[in-house]
């Protein structure tokens, strides 16, 4: 029994993932059912072998889980112990290591195998083990160059590892994307707008249909400035990411360079730095930086 | 009123008198402390006290007189001994009595009357102390006095602003700060000085703040102290340098310190949160001072600078003695392109003022165009430096013809009036509505042209001598002032430190050795500017230009112009310059040309600079060599020219001439020139680069013309619609714009403009063509500023003003009212975006929210146009007080115009009660002259608003609702003049006999609909203020008055003794009054001769006249005595004109009599309206 589930385990795992809830099945899926129902028999009988005379479903069915998941972990870790020893069909020593180390008492095994009172189930019916979907093929595979032993793996198929450039009309992507761009900001911020509008006091232009255009209504601040001054998050935002990242090129560039010279010719720039270096700071001295003095004791005067 | 007040009023006048002349001279201030130990936040109130060091220069100085305004004061001593005090303020109620008269002239005299009544350059004060007599002896052994006042301020108006913001928090979290402001010299509102700009002293400042907040002041900060409760500081400044009291300023607030990372001893304030955008600003102050520093050859004057920032400033640049205040909305960060120029220019200003005009000072009133004129000329020389030389002569054209506008419109302005010690009879500016004698009787736009003007004449100057002499002399100011100011008061050299007319050309004349005599009188001592008409004819035979130049020299506002003036001729052969005689009867004038034979060989074409061209001569007249023709190229007079030359001619000077005003004045040109030619032209210059950025926008709106009036021959695309998209859009789809990327400016500014520009497109329906409109709304949607390191809220906002500009009124149907149904389809996209923009804005507020800005007037076209409902309930919003300042003018502009559109008297009546109550001081001289430029109505036309109740309000305004701001007070006489003229208010019924004056106007002779019953309250007034029509007017030469034993100690605080002297401010309304009552209609010849004893008078005193407080009552009674007689001629005069009336007969006898009437009346008014006017009320008794 263990031996047949083993090369199996994974598929096994992910077809009753896959096959969960479809009404439907596939060869495959078959075949997984068929032996997930074994597994049920095989609880279900040591469970009346314990004495049960029945069991709700579910238990029944947390039950298969388990041993299902401990014969898979059994697999997984035997063929771990073969892999390590640089084998690669696991022996029955792994499996017994991989036992011991799962805290089983192999001794007992034997003897629990040979048990009076045991039921005999019946095999599985024989199913056809699921045929593996040929992978597409994609062009012809590589054979190995001389250098490389025969027996390492062959090459994977071509199409997973060769660059393979696509090309599309960048002309009319950049309008598209623009266009996507410029639509999809309007979308926002028209949606954005309209909830605030919808959710807040409105003004309106027009008497007969205050839905129509509605305006956000004008709210007084207390420091009307420093909304009106200071930058939004978004501009900060904006202004560190064009610092780090060049101005995109776009098709077409021609409107930046010169720009440097003809930035001078109407804002200078900070000009030349004097002698006196801003950042030897703790030399200024300044009247408003320097501590505020404690009041004189008052002298008779 | 009994005859014991009119005691009082006539002892108090010859007080004034005896003051007037000499305080000047009999006073001097050497040194004062300041000191405000409290200020609240909460309750928005100061205390304080000040002590004045006053050397007596005259023996027995008996009186003091200071300035101060809304100050209560607690109590004086004057060397530690109590003194009685009396305040007296004419100006707060101009006129006083509850006249119905109601014209301007009449209230402009008074007004000025009041000014000059308590004008501190005239040794006059409001607040007038007795010396204590047992002090009476240490004058004489000229010992110093210590005048100490306590006073203190409780919600000042005017001279401080408090700025509170309404959030939780103690007043630093809040951002609460105070500073002074205010329009020239108007320190005396916040404590009492001297308070002219002539008498200096040295000061020390002490300032007791929260302990949180930081107290900016003139001069060096000493130290700061706590206070025993640790709860407060003590700021102690010390300013060494003599001052004069306007440039003492003071700033608290919980300020941000920077220190100047290039120089540490110049210190910058801003409000918290703000220090970011601080830095960024204040990082290329270190170039100005250098600059300035570097031409005047000069050291800064102080030894420390402070800037401060302070929301709702007054104006935007103020400076004062070593330190400037600005609007906190010049701060901007480094993405901000179009307010970083701006910024740097007011810096700038503020630091040229330094030199001259704070630490430089004027000797008087009128030589205040000498300090204005040298910093605004330092200032541009540091434009040309900076932003270049098309950059400097584009903003000189700018400002020529910026005056030149004005002038014509108003009819000139004076630099440098002539006073003549108030002997001139004759006004320097009669044609205007406001007094130029006294700087806070001008109005606003007045005085800003005035330093336009003084800027330019300081140009001419240099002109004339040269840049180099030009610093020469600021240089030689400035050490002999720097010499100055170390001095001891003692050793009488602080007069070094004012600057005068006079002082000036002498070191003008010393430094250069030319006389600048004829210029100064052209431009400094006459009003008025010069209208050039050119034309040309090229005779071919000769070979000579004829140029005819004429002037129009009769139009209000021109004067005559005879001199030199150059003319520059581009031919084939290289451009020549030539320096015509402007004579008095010469109009023609011969120019010889060169190039005789032409265009025989393909040659490059010289130009000025040298440079060598190619041009396309196939446009050219064949017979001519001339290409362009420019007159007085370097605007080396103040002038206006309109010449005419053929349009191929404009096209070259604008296509070759490399004279950034040339260009500007070739483009203006061919607006009246639509051809295909002009056209290509303008097309060319759009797209060369090289072309200053300036001239390439003016082009844009030129070309928009051009277009519209080529409409029927237009072929392609809409004007610059291609040019946009070869510039600015993606070489592969055509109709997106690229990414924003502003990192060139000049295409920067082009691209803001061309949309605006091609909205004013019109195609021949008179509709903005749709391909352009949806070129416009494509630019709005492919907006992407992501990867901008440039903020776009400009171009954004230009983008809506493009929208704003496409608008064109709808399709009226029949009245209907606006609804969203019938919104035209176009309308509505533009709406959705206004609306989409303005509502972004509440959540990404834009800088300065200048998206808001054009959103409103966008909405205020739509409105106007018909396409939505008329309504101002939006803009009334946006006005609130709590928006930002930029909003609000937006918001208020748009409630003016409706105002005016809608004639609406409930938004009016708004408006108004905004101007008296808002909190904001600029906002509310922001409406009044808006309302001034765009009235709801005007003297020359009829409206419904138009109401007694109106005059009234504004008669208010003016006259009483308006004296703690100079500004406002003038800005509410202009909107008065716009709106009711000179003479009384159409709308008022006519009173009784007020009419003698009206006379001149043709209106009430028309329509002399004379109420015999109407109770004659006009009359009565006038009676009234002739009555007590006393002696205000300085009468230089009179000894001091030791004699009046008026008890002053009694009456410090009375109520009634205010009175009193409120009843003498009507002594500057006898001055008018003079003229309006019949008074002068008997007594016609008499003035003059009056006059003339008096000014032969100084020398004698009168002692029967001034000694006996009898005789000066005498002399009361003596004028009402005459009054009696001329109310009884002015019956009989009515009852005269009544009769002539009942007969029509006698029409021609009618006609006769008004036209003497008429003719008395003129000259009584030109009487009246000289200075000297209140002097001839004396005449009755004098001559009696």
């Amino acid at each position: 029994f263990i031996g047949t589930s083993l090369p199996s385990h994974w598929n096994l795992q992910s077809g009753l993932r896959s096959g969960s809830g479809k009404t439907t099945t596939s060869p495959a899926e078959n075949y997984y059912l068929a032996r997930r129902r074994t597994l049920q028999v095989v609880v279900s009988s040591l469970l009346t072998e314990c004495g049960f005379e029945s069991a709700e479903k579910a238990a029944v069915e947390s039950l298969t889980e388990m041993i299902q998941s401990y014969i898979s972990e059994v697999g997984r870790s035997a063929k771990s112990y073969c892999e390590h020893t640089a084998r690669s069909t696991p022996t029955l020593s792994d499996v017994v290591v991989t036992l011991i180390e799962m805290g089983f008492n192999v001794d007992t095994l034997p003897t629990y195998a040979k048990r009076s009172q045991r039921m005999v189930i019946t095999a599985p019916p024989v199913t056809n083990s699921p045929v593996v979907p040929k992978a597409l093929a994609a062009g012809q595979k590589r054979v190995h160059p001389p250098y490389i032993p025969s027996h390492l793996p062959d090459f994977p198929d071509p199409h997973t590892y060769i660059k393979t450039p696509t090309f599309r009309e960048p002309v009319s992507d950049y309008q598209v994307l623009r266009e996507k761009a410029a639509s999809q900001r309007r979308d926002v911020e028209r949606a954005l707008t309209r909830f605030m509008a919808k959710t807040g006091e409105t003004q309106s232009l027009f008497k007969d249909d205050i839905t129509a255009f509605p305006l956000i209504a004008a709210r007084p601040s207390s420091i009307p400035y420093l909304n009106a001054l200071l930058p939004s998050e978004l501009e900060l935002q904006t202004l560190e990411e064009t610092d780090s990242s060049e101005q995109d090129d776009q098709t077409d560039n021609e409107n930046a360079p010169t720009g440097a010279d003809k930035e001078n010719s109407v804002l200078p720039p900070g000009g030349v730095v004097p002698a006196v270096k801003p950042s030897e700071e703790t030399v200024i001295d300044n009247p408003y930086l320097r501590p505020v003095k404690k009041p004189k004791v008052r002298r008779k005067k | 009123m009994g005859d014991a007040n009119m005691c009082v009023c006539v002892f108090i006048c010859l007080c004034v008198t005896s003051m007037q002349n000499n305080n000047i001279f009999n006073l001097c201030t050497t040194h004062q402390v300041v000191c405000i130990n409290n200020i609240n936040f909460q309750r928005k109130s100061v205390i304080g006290y000040v002590e004045l060091t006053i050397f007596p220069t005259v023996v027995n100085l008996n009186r003091i007189k200071l300035s101060s305004k809304q100050c209560r004061i607690y109590r004086v001593r004057v060397n530690d001994l109590e003194a009685p005090f009396i305040y007296n303020d004419p100006t707060l109620e101009v006129c006083h009595h509850e006249s119905k008269q109601r014209n301007l002239n009449y209230f402009s005299s008074a007004y000025t009357a009041a000014v000059g009544a308590v004008d501190p350059d005239a040794g006059n004060g409001e607040l007038c102390i007795k010396v204590p007599s047992e002090l009476w002896k240490q004058g004489d052994e000229m010992k110093v006095l210590k005048v100490y006042i306590e006073f203190s301020l409780d919600q000042p108006k005017g001279g401080l602003h408090f700025v509170v913001p309404d959030i939780e928090g103690n007043m630093a979290e809040r951002g609460a700060h105070v500073f002074s402001f205010g329009y020239q010299n108007s320190t005396r509102f916040w404590f009492p000085c001297v308070d002219s700009y002539s008498e200096l002293c040295t000061w020390k400042l002490e300032f007791t703040v929260d302990a949180s907040m930081v107290a900016v002041s003139c001069g060096d900060l000493v130290e700061t102290v706590y206070t025993h409760d640790m709860r407060k500081k003590t700021f102690h400044y010390v300013l060494p340098i003599p001052t004069a009291a306007p440039n003492i300023s003071l700033a608290v607030g919980p300020f941000e310190i920077l220190v100047d990372p290039y120089m540490h001893e110049v210190t910058h304030f801003c409000l918290p949160q703000l220090l970011p955008l601080l830095k960024h600003t204040m990082s290329y102050l270190h170039e100005i001072f250098e600059f300035y520093e570097e031409i005047l050859t000069c050291r800064y004057p102080y030894s420390c600078f402070k800037t401060v920032f302070v929301d709702e400033a007054y104006v935007q640049v103020s400076s004062y003695a070593s330190m400037s205040i600005f609007s906190t909305n010049l701060l901007h960060s480094a993405m901000i392109i179009d307010q970083t120029p701006v910024t740097r220019r007011c810096l700038a200003q503020a630091l040229s003022q330094q030199f001259f005009g704070c630490f430089i000072s004027r000797m008087s009133w009128s030589d205040e165009w000498v300090l204005k004129g040298i910093s605004g000329y330092i200032y541009g020389l540091y434009l040309k430096k900076t932003f270049g030389v098309n950059e400097y002569r584009h903003w000189i054209k700018e400002e020529l013809d910026k005056i030149v506008e004005y002038e014509l419109k108003t009819g000139g302005v004076l630099l440098h009036p002539a006073f003549c010690g108030g002997k001139e009879k004759d006004n320097p500016t009669p044609h205007l509505h406001f007094s130029i004698k006294h700087p806070h009787t001008l109005s606003w736009e007045y005085y800003k042209m005035f330093q336009c003007k003084a800027h330019l004449v300081m140009r001419l100057i240099e002109n004339r001598i040269s840049m180099e002499f030009m610093l020469q002399v600021f240089n030689k100011l400035l050490s002999l002032a720097s010499t100055a100011s170390s001095q001891k008061y003692q050793s009488h050299m602080w007069s070094q430190m004012l600057l005068s007319t006079s002082g000036f050309l002498k070191s003008i004349s010393n430094v250069s050795g030319k006389d600048i005599g004829p210029l100064i009188k052209q431009w400094v001592d006459q009003s008025g500017v010069v209208k050039f008409f050119g034309s040309f004819a090229f005779n071919r035979k000769r070979n000579v230009l004829e140029l005819e130049i004429r002037q129009d020299y009769t139009s209000s506002g021109t004067q005559k112009y005879v001199g030199p003036i150059k003319v520059t001729v581009q031919e084939l052969d290289g451009s020549f310059n030539h320096t015509l005689q402007i004579e008095e009867n010469s109009l023609k004038h011969d120019i010889p040309c060169h190039s005789k034979s032409r265009r025989n060989k393909k040659k490059k074409i010289p130009l000025m600079n040298g440079e060598e061209v190619d041009m396309d001569l196939s446009a050219m007249d064949a017979d001519s060599p001339l290409l362009w023709i420019r007159i007085d190229p370097d605007m080396s007079i103040l002038r206006k020219v309109e010449f005419e030359q053929a349009d191929f001619m404009w096209q070259y000077q604008l296509r070759y001439e490399r004279d950034v005003v040339a260009q500007e004045e070739a483009i203006s040109a061919l607006e009246k020139f639509p051809t295909p030619a002009s056209r290509l032209a303008l097309t060319d210059i759009l797209e060369q680069e090289q072309c200053f950025y300036k001239v390439r926008m003016q082009a844009c709106f030129c070309l928009a013309k051009i277009a519209n009036s080529m409409m029927s021959t237009w072929t392609g695309p809409p004007a610059m619609k291609s040019l946009f998209t070869r510039m600015f859009c993606c070489k592969s789809c055509p109709n997106i714009v690229k990414t924003n990327n502003f990192i060139n400016f000049q295409s920067y500014f082009l691209q803001k403009t061309m949309p605006v520009a091609m909205a004013l497109l019109r195609d021949m329906q008179n509709l903005c063509p749709k391909e352009v409109l949806n070129f416009i709304l494509d630019l709005i949607k492919y907006n992407d500023n992501r990867k901008n390191k440039f903020s776009d809220n400009y171009y954004r906002a230009e983008l809506i003003d493009a929208l704003t500009n496409s608008l064109t009124p709808a399709i009226n149907i029949s009245n209907e009212v606006r609804t969203v149904d019938n919104l035209n389809s176009d309308v509505r996209l533009i709406l959705e975006e206004i609306t989409r923009f303005l509502n972004m804005e509440k959540l990404l507020p834009s800088y300065r929210n200048t998206i808001t800005v054009s959103c409103l007037r966008a909405i205020r076209m739509l409105q106007k146009n018909g396409h939505i409902p008329s309504d101002p309930s939006l803009f009334k919003s946006y006005a609130q007080y709590g928006h930002f300042v930029d909003v609000r003018v937006a918001a208020l502009e748009a409630v003016v115009d409706y105002t005016r559109v809608d004639r609406s008297s409930e938004e009016l009546q708004w408006l108004l009660d905004m101007v008296q109550n808002d909190p904001s001081h600029y906002v509310r001289h922001k409406i009044l002259s808006m309302l001034g430029k765009n009235p709801p109505f005007t003297k020359a036309s009829e409206s419904s608003l138009c109401n007694e109740a109106l005059v009234d309000q504004l008669w208010k305004l003016m006259n009483s609702g308006t004296s703690h701001d100079w500004r406002l007070r003038c800005d509410a006489v202009n909107f008065y003049y716009t709106l009711f003229g000179l003479t009384r208010p159409s709308c008022l019924p006519l009173p009784e006999l007020g009419l003698v004056l009206n006379l001149k106007e043709k209106k009430a002779v028309l329509n002399p609909t004379i109420k015999p019953e109407a109770g004659g309250i006009g009359g009565v007034g006038a009676l009234d203020l002739c009555a007590n029509g006393g002696i205000h007017t300085p009468i230089s030469g009179f000894p001091s008055s030791e004699e009046e034993d008026i008890d002053m100690d009694t009456v410090h605080d009375s109520q009634a003794f205010i009175y009193h002297h409120l009843n003498m401010l009507e002594r500057p309304m006898s001055g008018h009054c003079v003229g309006s009552s019949p008074v002068l209609l008997t007594s016609g010849k008499e003035p003059p001769l009056v006059e003339q004893t008096l000014l032969s008078m100084p020398a004698t005193p009168l002692p029967a006249f001034i000694k006996e407080p009898s005789a000066s009552k005498h002399g009361e009674h003596h004028h009402r005595h005459h009054h009696h007689d001329h109310k009884k001629k002015k019956k009989k005069h009515k009852h005269k004109h009544k009769h002539k009336h009942k007969h029509e007969s006698k029409d021609k006898d009618k006609d006769k009599d008004r036209e003497r009437e008429r003719d008395r009346d003129r000259d009584a008014h030109a009487f009246t309206s000289s200075p000297a006017s209140g002097r001839s009320l004396r005449s009755p008794s004098l001559s009696d």
